[in-house]
């Protein structure tokens, strides 16, 4: 009597299927992991079990290592939007709602989503290897024998600098992104910063900063979450920490983008 | 008895990696787990130390830590030797807040002193020998003075005079701490200079306890194997 599984590796024409097997049981471990470790996480931070300088050291690491490459993004991408359709809008006749154009899409879309992507590849990259090569050197396993908790000792500041950092990084990001079309419009068409700065206020709602903060917040805690999980999990040498590296980056991205669509839905719909 | 491990079966990936394996370590009494590589010893200190849950049997420890040495020492390399050595003391709940920064200082240096690294309380792991690193896991290990001191393979990858020092230390370890040990090796050397008793496993089973003169001694082809390092003989590598 052999199992199911036993089945599936043996016969060859089921190859296909058993691939889609094996990454289907990949995706749901994956996915129990993150979530497990999610909640473990949580109730450390509701009781309260912060290492304060921990938590301090993965603040600077999360905001200040990750400030410059941010704020190239998110200008960098101001300046494509702007460029593009500042001159058209004017050429139309809108020249005066260019700035509004440009603050509603910084402040509602691409600051926090431009953001997390920097943040996916400066830092949920660095957290995933980090924890991965911490596995397979069997430091969370000296961790677990020293009686520490390593989701408390390895997770907790992680995801608490991420949920902190992450809004005032967006804010930042945002900000400098809203500036950036400033200059991009003052420098392509003939309007002038006034005529931006007038309607840019005019696109920013109380509701649109407060959902592109919750949406920071979200963007925040999952990156750092699934890029923990994901390293923490690793197995194997190099390669495992290189498939973790991978896992974390390619999980963060379908996260946050899951996240915009349910923040746009709730709130925009 | 410090540990008594009755009837330890575990299976990975349907392989009986440990096929109902049975002994006991006296308090204060070192242990040497012998066998080729593959043979399962590894395996045998991760489900005394929780690392690794068992599949049938069951494993009865004494009151108090059990502290394990990693076969590459797995020291915090984010963290300097001080900070290694007193993780457990500010980063355990039951410990965290006991002793303040000069008394930790001073553990610190206790421990240092007692594997002979005085004065390197500032290093990086990345900064240390091989066998510097082994001795820091030793200090990190006997930090919380535990009853049971694991050690796995702890001569791996060290040329030989350094395995004679770090030979030397488990001995004096066992001495000052009175601790019970397990160890895991392959190596003659350690297994003579370190062991009261030893275990050999082969398969899954143990094929062979005695002290390590009686394994010297026996006449059985798995010790005659294996202290003569022979490829003739019961025991085969996996290729």
């Amino acid at each position: 009597m052999i199992t199911f599984k036993q089945y599936l590796r043996q016969s060859a024409t089921c190859k296909i299927f058993n691939a889609f097997y094996k990454q289907f049981v990949d995706f749901v471990s994956t996915l129990g992991a993150i979530v497990a470790n999610g909640f473990t996480t949580l109730k450390y931070i509701c009781l309260g079990h912060i290492d304060r300088k921990e938590l301090m050291d993965q603040c600077v690491r999360f905001g200040i290592s990750s400030l410059p490459i941010t704020l190239s993004i998110v200008g960098m991408t101001s300046i494509i939007v702007t460029s593009q359709v500042a001159s058209e809008m004017v050429k139309q006749g809108g020249g005066n709602f260019v700035g509004l154009l440009v603050s509603i899409l910084i402040v509602r879309e691409v600051g926090a989503v431009m953001s997390g992507f920097a943040i996916i590849s400066m830092i949920g990259s660095s957290l995933a290897s980090e924890l991965a090569t911490m596995r397979v050197t069997e430091q969370i396993d000296a961790i677990t024998v020293l009686k520490v908790n390593p989701i408390r000792y390895l997770f907790v500041p992680r995801v608490l600098s991420g949920i902190i950092m992450m809004p005032i990084l967006v804010i930042i990001a945002s900000a400098f992104g809203v500036l950036t079309g400033a200059v991009t419009t003052a420098m392509t068409t003939e309007l002038g910063y006034r005529a931006y700065f007038d309607s840019a206020w005019l696109g920013i709602y109380m509701k649109d900063l407060g959902v592109c903060l919750l949406k920071s917040v979200a963007f925040g805690g999952t990156i750092a979450l699934v890029s923990c999980s994901c390293g923490y999990e690793a197995s194997g040498g190099a390669k495992g920490v290189g498939l973790a590296t991978n896992k974390a980056v390619v999980w963060s991205l379908v996260a946050i983008v899951i996240w915009d669509l349910i923040f746009s839905i709730t709130f925009f719909f | 008895m410090s540990i008594i491990v009755n009837n330890l079966t575990k299976i990975f990936d349907e392989k009986k990696v440990l096929d109902d394996i049975s002994f006991k370590v006296a308090d204060g009494e070192t242990l040497a787990v012998v066998g080729f590589s593959g043979s399962g010893k590894s395996t045998v200190l991760k489900l005394i130390c929780g690392l690794l849950e068992k599949d049938e049997g069951e494993i009865i420890t004494s009151e108090g830590d059990i502290a394990m040495v990693f076969q590459y020492s797995a020291l915090f390399d984010s963290l300097d030797v001080a900070d290694n050595i007193s993780f457990a003391l500010r980063e355990r709940r039951d410990l965290r807040n006991k002793y303040t920064e000069k008394e930790l200082k001073e553990i610190v240096t206790q421990k240092l002193g007692l594997v002979g690294l005085s004065g390197i309380e500032r290093k990086f792991p990345s900064e240390l020998s091989g066998g510097m690193q082994k001795r820091v896991s030793f200090a990190r290990a006997i930090v919380t003075e535990p009853k049971t001191i694991l050690y796995d393979e702890p001569t791996a990858g060290l040329d030989p005079i350094s395995s004679t020092l770090i030979e030397d230390y488990i001995v004096r370890l066992q001495q000052e701490t009175n601790a019970s040990s397990i160890v895991v090796t392959h190596q003659m050397s350690t297994i003579t200079r370190t062991a009261n008793r030893l275990i050999m496993l082969y398969n899954g089973k143990i094929v062979f306890e005695g002290t390590p003169e009686e394994m010297l001694r026996a006449d059985t082809p798995y010790t005659k194997q294996f202290v003569t390092a022979s490829l003739e003989g019961p025991m085969q590598m996996i290729s």
